[in-house]
């Protein structure tokens, strides 16, 4: 898929291009990427952060008393979680937004970040399985908590379909933005579950009942603040690739209706047009 | 063959930015984008999803029922199939056919469990809260054919310096 | 105990972070090379 799409973009235009070229002499032709100063910090600390809470959580902090070992499967379990629900928080808020005031950066913030959240829940889903066998006994139950996350996975894969549907931009668009409102619901539902019905996972991990001893509480805690630097580090590099996708989107429809235009003609160029109008000469 | 035939209504250079309303919609052959793969992703989806509905809605009376609810409600269960929730409060005995036989209590409220199927987890011990799914036998036991340990939110470490510190711990045998 | 389960948890989380992370800069640089630079806002 990314071959034929690189190879339709490589003839979008090439007159952008080798504009591009020209106005970027080699000191900048190192930034033709999707990263910046934001997303180095934030990737830098990412990573060093992810090195110490590996250090300490498969480390230096001891097992659990009755889970043993599975427990550290706590410490990227729970974080990815976290990096879900804020990335469907930022499409529901995109989503908003883009509803209010058409603001393009929103909806591609919603996209952007409902792609991540996607990408977290399956790790939360995973991690949860490899934990649920050592603990529970089992890999998978039709639990209210299991139950309500997978059908949260089902509706935001549903909403990256939806955008990938052959719809005119603005009507795909809106349909997205309605549906990222709506699939916030699934969100509340996946977090009250465990409340509001009977399950086999545990209670929030930040509930009132929940005790974790100091070494254990660190590491969760280094995973928290790690993925979400991770988190965020992708958001940034995803919503800017769908930024220049929407730009590069819109060059070829400038070129397309010229051509369009072009061929509706006597002449193939616009400069013979210009000198020459049959009918009115 | 000039302007007239072309279908467009001007083709004068100057109103090139103006007239972007024919290149704005969508292609002709692709409409509403109702295509035959995008049908089939919204089908496997909806597929999905209806599997996973139907799921959710048959386990959606109660996950499981409490030992004492289950006791209460024994006569109406009948030998219906469902989970029942309690703490671990009997050693298990193992007989040499596999069956495991415990006694499970909530609320003050015990049931004897016999457990034919697979080994429940490592964390299966005395004190824990477990839920076992099967269903009444006639000699009032609960017959489970699956065994699941549910954790609670407590995470306790497991380091040495505890053994002293902490007169109540006990140092699991696997180690 | 359960290193079993830990570590493939582990490879799978961190490998699909690395995964999906190397493709989106791939996929960020063959676009960025393709934009004009009048259209590079939000990019720095």
């Amino acid at each position: 898929m990314g071959r034929a799409q690189s190879s339709s973009e490589a003839d979008v235009s090439p007159s952008a291009s080798a504009s591009a070229d020209a106005a970027t002499p080699a000191s900048r032709a190192q930034r033709l990427s999707t990263s910046s100063r934001l997303t180095r910090v934030l990737g830098i600390a990412g990573l060093l952060l992810l090195g110490i809470m590996l250090a300490f959580g498969l480390w230096f902090s001891g097992p659990e008393i009755a889970m043993r070992d599975s427990v550290r499967l706590l410490y990227i379990h729970v974080p990815s979680v976290f990096v879900a629900y804020l990335c469907f928080g930022v499409t529901f808020l995109g989503s908003v937004q883009y509803l209010r005031n058409q603001s393009s950066f929103w909806d591609l913030m919603a996209h952007a970040a409902a792609e991540i959240g996607v990408l977290f829940v399956v790790f939360v889903l995973v991690t949860g399985s490899l934990w649920g066998k050592p603990t529970w006994g089992t890999y998978w139950q039709w639990d209210p908590r299991l139950t309500s996350t997978s059908m949260m996975l089902l509706m935001y894969v549903g909403y990256l379909a939806l955008r990938r549907l052959d719809l005119p931009g603005e009507v795909r668009s809106q349909r997205a933005a309605v549906l990222g409102i709506v699939s916030i619901l699934n969100v509340i539902v996946v977090h009250y579950s465990v409340k509001w019905w009977r399950s086999l996972h545990q209670s929030q991990t930040f509930g009132i009942d929940t005790q974790m001893d100091g070494l254990m509480l660190f590491s969760f805690f280094l995973g928290v603040i790690a993925f979400l630097a991770i988190g965020a580090w992708l958001l940034v590099h995803r919503f800017r690739v769908g930024w220049m996708e929407s730009q590069l989107d819109e060059i070829r429809l400038e070129h397309a209706l010229v051509e369009r235009r072009n061929e509706g003609r006597a002449y193939p160029r616009e400069d013979d047009l210009l000198q020459v109008r049959p009918g009115e000469s | 063959m000039t302007d007239a035939n072309s279908g467009l209504p001007d083709p004068n250079a100057d109103d090139l930015d103006l007239d972007l309303t024919p290149a704005s919609r969508p292609g002709g052959d692709s409409t509403g984008g109702i295509n035959l793969r995008n049908w089939l992703i919204v089908g496997a989806l909806v597929l999905i999803g209806g599997a996973v509905m139907f799921q959710a809605l048959t386990n959606a009376r109660v996950f499981f029922y409490n030992v004492d609810e289950a006791v209460d409600q024994q006569a109406e269960l009948d030998d219906r199939t469902f989970r029942m929730q309690g703490t671990v409060v009997t050693e298990p005995a193992k007989a040499n056919d596999g069956t495991m036989t415990f006694a499970m209590s909530f609320n003050g409220v015990e049931a004897d469990v016999r457990h034919v199927g697979a080994e429940p987890s490592d964390l299966f011990r005395v004190g824990e809260r477990v839920v076992a799914e099967g269903s009444w036998d006639d000699d009032g036991a609960f017959r489970s054919s699956q065994l699941l340990v549910k954790h609670s939110e407590q995470y306790v470490e497991d380091n040495p310096d505890r053994l002293e510190t902490d007169p109540g711990y006990e140092p699991s045998e696997d180690r | 105990m359960h290193w079993e389960f830990v570590i493939p948890g582990y490879i799978i989380v961190l490998g699909g972070i690395a995964l999906y992370g190397g493709l989106l800069i791939r996929r960020g640089r063959r676009l960025a090379e393709q934009l004009p630079p009048e259209r590079r806002r939000f990019l720095d």
